[in-house]
């Protein structure tokens, strides 16, 4: 099973080393997909765990005991595919692959893939792109 | 016998010419001869569906009763030129409207091809002969007399690919480009461009027919910034930009699945135009022309991070196109600002049309200027005289 969170921790959680005891303690795999942690001003990460169920449910938890923020990914991106010209232009900064060119070079949107980092949105000269 | 123009339009008129698409015809260059080739097809369609900035609409609307000589020209809050006599004027795709900058010239073309009623305001000082001050009402493509698209520089022959050297994303007509040179952006569609397949002009020039927005256009000059003097590779094609064309077509027959307004983020409004160009397989040495490949096309990735963007290094499309590229030892993703995929159909499409008996090749009325360079424009003392 695997699910996306937002983690939201505050300066003094800097430097507890979540993602190894995440691994150790409760055998769930973590897949970063977006970070910003600087000591002194907190962080926050985007993460994707994968596990079985339970241990899940128990990581989440020991998170929430710790202090830390765990809040599901609600966002998703919404795209009107049927404007899509295929120009490619949002495949520059999708570095998740979830926006990528097939070898007919039509665009191919895989949204298991999208981290939902909004850069598309902007880099789309459609608009077709929108957060919701 | 040697092939010529009128020998190839009499085939398509009796529907026995061959017509590949330039895609096709490099395919074919690989197992068989350039004579073979010469020999075999009669014409090769080229294409491109990118966004291009100078482009715009020429609009007559007709005139107003008691006549106005209009001023101040708004269509949906975008402004079009006055300069022009009583109720000529032109629009063009870049323009902003004053109410929404994501809106311009480019959406009032596109939106008066698919057929929808814009707002037109204008003033007039109110002359003897033309006595109204003020009209405010609504026009679309069929109460409009002419309404056709002039683009003074459209089909770049080729161009220059973008990176980011600097620490912060740039929004840029070459797209978004990250910081630290994590990405490359292209906008060319390689050997299947129209001007890379004629590399010096032999039979694309003024008068040239062509595939414009979904209608039968024309060349009609060269294009603006039109340069002869661009560096070339071993194969004759030019690495960076260099010919350009200016064309003109009825918008009133066009689809907007060839002409599309486009918002770069940051930058402005632009537009996708489709662009189709035939190209008569004349001899051995078009054929040759026609053979090339994306391998065989290069280009320079520029720093756009830096003062004059100075390129880092020289590349080519098979390269570009494959996703990846290496910069400084890096891996980085490459990506297309032309749709590749929607270039290919103009190319197909363009294919049919000259199959079918609607579409004739057109010997050029003059050839472009052979030693064009460009200029570049620099404070000055007015010359004394």
């Amino acid at each position: 099973m695997k699910k996306r969170f937002t983690l939201r921790f505050a300066p003094n959680l800097v430097n507890q080393p979540l993602v190894s005891k995440l691994v150790r303690s409760y055998d769930v795999e973590i897949n970063i997909l977006n970070g910003d942690v600087s000591s002194g001003k907190g962080g926050m990460l985007v993460v994707e765990l994968e596990g079985k169920p339970d241990n899940l449910k128990e990581a989440e938890k020991w998170l929430k005991d710790i202090g830390v923020v765990v809040s599901p990914m609600s966002k998703d991106l919404i795209f009107d595919s049927e404007k899509c010209i295929d120009c490619g232009a949002c495949t520059a900064v999708c570095n998740s692959g979830a926006l990528s060119l097939d070898r007919d070079w039509k665009l191919v949107y895989d949204s298991d893939k999208c981290v939902v980092c909004a850069l598309c949105v902007h880099a789309c000269p459609l608009k077709l792109f929108t957060i919701a | 016998m040697p092939k010529t123009i009128g020998s190839i339009n009499e085939k398509i008129k009796n529907g026995s010419s061959v017509v590949v698409t330039a895609q096709q015809f490099t395919q074919m260059a690989k197992s068989k001869s350039l004579e073979e080739l010469a020999e075999e097809v009669d014409v090769v369609t080229t294409a491109t569906f990118g966004p291009m900035c100078s482009s715009g609409a020429v609009i007559n609307f007709g005139h107003w009763e008691p006549g106005i000589r209009m001023e101040e020209i708004e269509l949906n809050g975008v402004n079009c030129y006055e300069g022009l006599a009583a109720v000529d004027s032109y629009i063009g795709a870049t323009a902003e409207s004053r109410y929404d900058c994501t809106y311009g010239g480019a959406n009032v073309i596109e939106d008066l091809v698919t057929g929808k009623d814009l707002h037109l305001r204008a003033r007039g000082k109110g002359t003897d002969c033309y006595p109204t001050k003020e009209i405010d009402t609504w026009i679309n493509k069929d109460t409009v007399n002419e309404f056709y698209l002039f683009n003074p520089r459209n089909g770049y022959q080729n161009y220059n690919a973008a990176t980011n050297s600097t620490d912060s994303i740039m929004y840029t007509y070459m797209g978004c480009l990250l910081p630290h040179n994590n990405n490359v952006t292209y906008s060319t569609s390689g050997e299947l461009s129209p001007l890379l397949n004629d590399p010096f002009f032999r039979t694309i020039g003024i008068g040239t027919r062509i595939f414009l927005g979904g209608a039968q256009g024309y060349v009609v000059w060269n294009g603006t910034q039109f340069n002869t003097m661009q560096n070339r590779n071993d194969k004759g094609v030019p690495i960076g930009s260099a010919g350009t064309l200016a064309v003109i077509g009825d918008a009133k027959q066009m689809d907007t699945r060839y002409l599309k307004a486009a918002y770069y983020y940051k930058y402005g409004v632009s537009m996708f135009v489709g662009l189709g160009v035939p190209i008569p397989v004349l001899d051995v040495d078009m054929a040759q022309h026609l053979a090339i490949s994306n391998q065989e096309i290069e280009t320079e990735v520029c720093d756009y991070g830096r003062k004059g963007h100075p390129a880092i290094l020289r590349t080519n499309y098979a390269q570009l196109q494959s996703g990846f590229l290496e910069i400084n030892g890096e891996k980085v993703r490459t990506a297309p600002m032309a749709s590749l995929n929607r270039a290919r159909e103009i190319a197909e499409l363009l294919k049919q049309w000259i199959c079918k008996g609607e579409f004739f090749l057109t010997e050029p009325v003059a050839k472009f200027p052979k030693d064009s360079s460009v200029k570049t424009m620099t404070q000055r003392q007015r010359d004394t005289q």
